[in-house]
């Protein structure tokens, strides 16, 4: 029962509570997500494309490993199974079916499952899938079937069920009506308990047509338009992997709420989180003999008898004005109460007011919930596409949870974009960016220096120019994770060292250099002066560096008694230093209790001020 | 180093401050509670400011300089020092209104003498007096010529209300004159009643002193420019934590939580902290990883660095991709003219190529470096860069939606338009006859409501205990709500789209995936072996079962036979499993099975299994140390409900903790800002000013004082 515990939140765990809300949602309150990959392995998966281009099988596999490895980072406790149709050989827990090879049952990945499928890429790969499977006839009705039992065979709650067909076979029977039809069955007999059937179809010579059969297996897309079948078939592993990403993540919200525009006009809502922070996770305690994980209990006792406190024997309390203000545990939640969870919408402003640092934490995602509200998305569209129209965005006080305090988010409109082959590039829907209080702003100083000249910025101007590139927010991997995912990656499979990571976010110094030439140099020489050296600390700071030696002591300055007088009537302790100050403390006998220099002063005004 | 601020509040108290006409506050109310509120800002933030209480128009006198029939009718109530609650509380209880008339500038005078006589020898940043009164009282104008001149000549510079920086004192004698002469104040200061109270009442907001991050900002190998970052902007949480005390004694000492460890096995063994090592998860598997290992092993780099990766167009970043929570302003180091017009140059640039710097950004060795985009910013009296984080491959999700181009959802020209006159009807931005923009509600300058609540809840525990919480402010309920005007202009279109759209709830089943509802279904098989598969796919579920396992329970044996061991078995397992947390919340639920357990079996007439299950609990609660949980089924069992409070839900509440992983960041040193309070008092006074009464802020600054 080691899952228990682990979803079970310990008091002192408000930190991660509040990350919650930034998190993709709650498993506890779902189930596990499980995906199947069910992968033809005809012969015709197997061809190379021209110049060397991998087969589709090689890109399939390749796609597996990427998301094994990205489920193991992002969410481990989700199920995959990759399963193969059309092998000579069969491997399925009964063994009823012929042809269906189930390389690995429903089950969370670990390393030594990346192994197996990092087995089956490249040219070897294909000779070891040709050894252990084969390729035979294909009857994708006893796949299916087959994967049907992988999912019932499951203990545990599945909340999102998918399965995705890679195949490059628009025909997989033939035109064996008979297996086609037992195809269809079985196929709608998935979609019934809830299973999301995909195609990942792959290139083929002459096209893949959908509509020869395909059309009647998968699942229709959400919303019922024809965009998940117009998809042509992709012959990029980009592609591809984009295609997979897109559904192998269960989308799931943070939060369903009320986006109220006014009394009575309530639009259904679901709030997702689009970018959440990565995060190492945090480390598991093993018991060191066994290695077995442990289970940590924690209570709360009083201290003189031992005995356990009831949470009704608890209060909670803070400090101010040297007072202890207590409170009831509820009365705690209570104070950050201000009204139920929903968005209430105060109005709206031209885009240009929304202010490019008025930032505090990542932005959210904002969708029309139809099932909770009919109509919903009718007038959320609407509104979307005149604050589009009119480049607004709506100014909203947005509670996410229970309890918690209000904030103010501003709702931007985003409008679908779709890219090469119909595949949706940005949703429709608002972004909802978070707003700052006034306590969140901090009031600075500005250096006031002279701006540059001309000359100056036309040189700099050169200088950007040369290192122009395209940003894409997906081109950058988070160096700490990635080699903490290669050490464990290395622990787990007995590997001799981690595999290299290559750090994205260090700067290529030696290309940027080559690229600019001398455009460095000159524009050094138009605001440097010559003996300028900006890698020197300011010349005054390492005097007092050199002189101090660091380490060495002061000469200890003992004051006299009238001296400290003198200082005390004319009011310039405040002049000594702290370390004299104490001396003198404790050269008069003055006790402190404080070591703060106000603290020392104020007592030696005490004791020799009167 | 900061150092403290001395203010000494001047209020009158005298006869006519209690004047006021039918239905309003008098003055000496509002002035009591200007100074109430003051001094709670000052509890509640903590800074560094002395505070001193003087009273005038007294019944008694009680003041140094008082000898011969002078200074009198001048109470000194407060000494300067630090604020607290009994401060508060005194305010609260002993200062009503007497019924002499004090001599204002007398009592101007005696708090003169007491920041000279208070302050001397220790340094201050500032040194203020905030006198209160409707200034309803005759002063002599030749000793007030007098000592206004003293004042000047003793280097402190006596202010009006609403000048912000001391001019030179000539000029501030004027103004003091000025208002003295029209024995009032200018008309701004005639704020509309009510105006500024909301301004006064908010607790001050969380200041922090910004902290300044040096180091170089470089392109390539070669060229580096010295700068220094600061936060700008990020999301500040209160300060203290939520401590557990006793709720008896109220000691925070009596109260002690202990982490123990223990094995997955049936006799839940314990294991000493120390034989434990910790491991991580590797998808399935679980990899042993020492700290040591780990720490040898993991992503080393060189510390602080803020290295330009390269440039690329503003509408590359877009402004949900935004990470972390908090903007970096980026300045050339303060001493440095050169690094200025190199950083200068690099901000015109980018600004004149609508253009952005990629960078990595490391705070220090011991925190994880970032990529992020540094924007231009050029204001009128400062450039500078602006840092935000962007998002690592791994933070990315990308979803899909349903496209809205379905005819389904594709809104009427009449549904467009309604909500076209929606927008116009609520536009928060507005121009004035003169072009200028009006923002009706900005955010940013709101104070957070959590924090208001917060305090105004401290406040009230502290000053009236065993009172229930009070409601929240209206101010500040007010403060959070659509403006008043956009309501009022909202009302019809509101109500046309009302029409124009219909939304009707969809009536919805509980969602509740509850054992009972698969049961309700299923209950024919009454399989229980199905039990048990439920069973497991609801153990993660733990906080949904308060309930579950009873109504199980309760169908099961409705329809199947109560004899049916392994049903039994069933729930008398999930008790043991919610009894393995030793935890009130689950003992309850524990309870409420073993409640369920008996009614079942008492109205089947079979109480063979239950009375042998309780007789093996029992034996097993010595070895369990589960006495606690025995001592509530006892008293729990025999009343049909549990007592209430014990099914109180169990909550986090500690305050956050503070970031565990990412440390690092520009202010993690930042110790809090002191109060500069002239422009706090500044700020105190500009806003609240009684219709009736009269406010003199009187702000000495004795900068030189040493």
């Amino acid at each position: 029962m080691a899952e228990w515990n682990a979803y079970y939140r310990n008091e002192d765990d408000e930190e991660e509570q509040e990350e919650g809300e930034q998190s993709g949602g709650d498993y506890r309150a779902t189930g596990r997500d499980s995906l199947v990959f069910l992968v033809d392995a005809s012969k015709d998966m197997f061809i190379k494309g021209e110049d060397g281009e991998p087969s589709n099988f090689d890109m399939t596999m390749q796609v597996v490993r990427s998301v094994y490895t990205s489920k193991i980072i992002s969410s481990h406790r989700d199920l995959v199974a990759l399963v193969f149709y059309g092998t000579e050989q069969s491997k399925n827990p009964r063994n009823s079916f012929k042809h269906v090879y189930v390389y690995h049952d429903l089950n969370e990945p670990g390393a030594k499952r990346v192994q197996e499928v990092d087995a089956l890429r490249g040219g070897k790969g294909a000779k070891l899938a040709a050894e252990t499977m084969g390729s035979g006839e294909t009857s994708l009705g006893d796949a299916l079937w087959s994967c049907a039992n992988l999912y019932s065979d499951i203990k545990l709650r599945l909340s999102h069920k998918r399965l995705m067909i890679f195949t490059c076979r628009d025909e997989p029977h033939e035109g064996d009506s008979v297996r086609d039809k037992q195809a269809r069955t079985k196929a709608s007999d998935l979609k019934e308990t809830g299973v999301v059937i995909d195609l990942m179809h792959l290139m083929k010579p002459g096209g893949f047509d959908i509509s020869l059969f395909f059309c009647d297996i998968v699942s229709p897309p959400e919303d019922e338009s024809e965009l998940g079948l117009q998809l042509e078939p992709c012959d990029k592993l980009e592609d591809l992997q984009k295609r997979v990403r897109a559904k192998e993540q269960k989308k799931r919200t943070i939060a369903k709420l009320n986006l109220c525009l006014g009394e009575g006009l309530n639009v259904a809502v679901g709030l997702y989180a689009t970018a959440v922070a990565a995060r190492k996770p945090g480390a598991i305690k093993l018991y060191r003999e066994t290695n077995e994980p442990v289970r940590s209990k924690t209570r709360t006792f009083h201290t003189q008898t031992g005995s356990l406190l009831l949470p009704s024997e608890i209060k909670k309390a803070q400090f101010y004005g040297n007072k202890q203000i207590v409170m009831e545990r509820d009365e705690v939640d209570a104070i950050k109460k201000f009204d139920d969870p929903g968005l209430v919408l105060i109005g709206f402003k031209p885009m240009e007011k929304l202010k490019l640092h008025h930032h505090i934490r990542p932005a959210l995602f904002l969708y029309p919930e139809e099932d909770e509200v009919k109509g919903s998305s009718c007038l959320f569209s609407a509104l979307l596409k005149k604050c589009s129209e009119r480049n607004v965005f709506a100014l909203c006080r947005c509670i996410s949870r229970r309890n918690y305090p209000p904030r103010f988010v501003a709702l931007l409109p985003q409008n679908e974009e779709l890219g090469e082959g119909k595949v949706q590039i940005t949703p429709p829907g608002f972004h909802v960016i978070y707003l700052p209080y006034a306590d969140d702003m901090r009031n600075l100083e500005p250096p006031q220096f002279p701006s540059a000249s001309h000359t100056q910025v036309d040189k700099m101007k050169e200088i950007v120019s040369k290192l122009r590139f395209k940003y894409r927010s997906d081109a950058f991997e988070n160096p700490v994770i990635q080699q903490h995912f290669r050490n464990l990656e290395a622990l787990a499979l007995d590997m001799v060292a981690p595999e290299d990571i290559e750090d994205l976010i260090m700067p290529k110094v030696d290309q940027i250099d080559q690229r600019l030439g001398p455009l460095l140099q000159d524009f050094k020489d138009l605001v440097y002066p010559a003996n300028y050296n900006p890698e020197s600390k300011p010349a005054a700071k390492r005097k007092t560096a050199d002189a101090g030696g660091g380490a060495e002591k002061k000469p200890k300055v003992e004051l006299t008694e009238d001296e400290l007088k003198a200082h005390v009537q004319n009011g310039t302790l405040g002049k000594l230093t702290v370390p004299v100050l104490k001396d003198a403390c404790k050269q008069f006998g003055v006790r402190t209790t404080g070591t703060k220099k106000q603290e020392l002063i104020d007592a030696l005004i005490a004791r020799l001020g009167s | 180093t900061a150092r403290a601020t001395a203010v000494v509040m001047c209020m009158d108290v005298g006869l006519s401050m209690s004047n006021s006409a039918p239905g309003e506050e008098s003055p000496f109310e509002l002035a009591k509670k200007v100074i109430q509120k003051f001094v709670q800002r000052q509890v509640f933030s903590e800074t560094k400011v002395e505070l001193a209480l003087v009273l005038f128009g007294t019944d008694s006198t009680d003041n140094p300089l008082s000898q011969n029939g002078q200074y009198q009718h001048i109470r000194v109530h407060r000494h300067l020092m630090v604020p607290d609650f009994d401060l508060l509380i005194e305010i609260e209880n002993q200062i009503q209104p007497e019924n002499q008339q004090g001599d204002w500038l007398d009592a101007l005078v005696v708090c003169m003498d007491l920041l000279h006589t208070e302050t001397k020898g220790k340094k201050y940043d500032c040194l203020n007096i905030a006198l209160l009164t409707d200034l309803n009282t005759q002063t002599n104008a030749e000793s007030s010529n007098m000592n206004i001149h003293n004042v000047a000549s003793q280097n402190e510079w006596p202010r009006g209300s609403g000048q912000k920086r001391p001019r030179s004192p000539r000029h501030r004698q004027r103004s003091f004159y000025g208002t003295e002469e029209k024995h009032g104040i200018s008309e701004r200061d005639h704020a509309k009643p009510g105006c500024g109270l909301p301004e006064l009442c908010m607790f001050k907001r969380v200041e922090r002193r910004p902290v300044a991050w040096p180091c170089q900002l470089t392109i390539g190998s070669s060229l580096s420019i010295r700068i220094v970052g600061y936060k700008a902007l990020t999301e500040e949480r209160l300060k203290k934590m939520w401590v557990t005390v006793d709720a008896q004694s109220n000691q925070k000492d009596d109260v002690k939580r202990e982490t123990v460890y223990c094995l997955d096995d049936d006799n839940e063994t314990e294991v000493q902290k120390d034989d434990t090592i910790q491991g991580f998860r590797y998808g399935s598997d679980i990899v042993p990883f020492s700290k040591v290992d780990q720490e040898q092993m993991k992503y080393k780099h060189d510390g602080k660095c803020f290295a330009v990766l390269g440039f690329t167009k503003q509408s590359m970043i877009r402004r949900h991709q935004f990470m972390g929570s908090q903007i970096l302003k980026i300045f050339a180091a303060r001493d440095d003219e050169h690094a200025g017009v190199a950083l200068s140059a690099l901000i015109r640039a980018l600004n004149e190529l609508q253009m952005v710097a990629i960078v990595r950004y490391a705070y220090d060795r011991r925190s994880n470096p970032q990529v992020g985009a540094a924007f231009p910013c050029i204001k009128k009296d400062y450039e500078c860069l602006m840092y935000v984080q962007l998002p690592f491959m791994e933070d990315l999700r990308q979803f899909t939606f349903p496209s809205f181009e379905s005819k389904k959802f594709t809104p009427s020209d009449a549904q467009l338009s309604a909500v076209d006159s929606l927008i116009d009807s609520m536009m928060l931005v507005e121009e004035d006859e003169n072009g200028e923009q009006r923002d009706l509600f900005k955010p940013h300058h709101l104070p957070n409501p959590a924090f208001q609540r917060h305090f105004q809840c401290l406040h009230h525990r502290a000053v009236s205990p065993g009172t229930p919480l009070p409601p929240i402010e209206p101010w500040l309920k007010a403060a959070l709500d659509r403006p008043e005007v956009i309501k009022e202009h909202s009302r019809a279109p509101l109500e046309e789209l009302k029409r124009k759209f219909p939304l009707t709830e969809v009536e919805k089943k509980k969602k509740l995936k509850t054992s009972a509802q698969i049961f309700g279904k299923e209950s024919e098989e009454s399989d229980a072996k199905k039990a048990k598969e439920d069973e497991t796919a609801e153990e993660y579920n733990l906080a949904d079962i308060a309930e579950a396992p009873v109504i199980v329970f309760i169908s099961l044996f409705g329809c199947g036979d109560p004899r049916d061991l392994p049903v039994c078995q069933q729930l008398t397992h999930r008790i043991e499993q919610l009894l393995s947390n030793k935890n009130t919340q689950y003992y309850m639920k524990s309870i409420t099975c073993i409640q369920a357990f008996r009614e079942q079996s008492v109205k089947l007439g079979n109480a063979d299994h239950y009375n042998s299950y309780l007789q093996s609990l029992k034996r097993s609660i010595p070895n369990r140390g589960l006495e606690v949980f025995w001592e509530l089924l006892v008293q729990g069992i025999i009343p049909d409900s549990p007592p209430q409070f014990l099914v109180a839900e169990e909550k986090k509440e500690e305050a956050a903790a503070g970031p565990v992983e990412d440390t690092g960041d520009v202010d993690d040193l930042v110790s809090e800002q002191f109060l500069f309070l002239t422009s706090c008092f500044f700020f105190f006074f500009f806003f609240f000013l009684f219709p009736l009464s009269l406010v003199l802020a009187l702000n000495t600054c004795l900068y030189k004082l040493l």
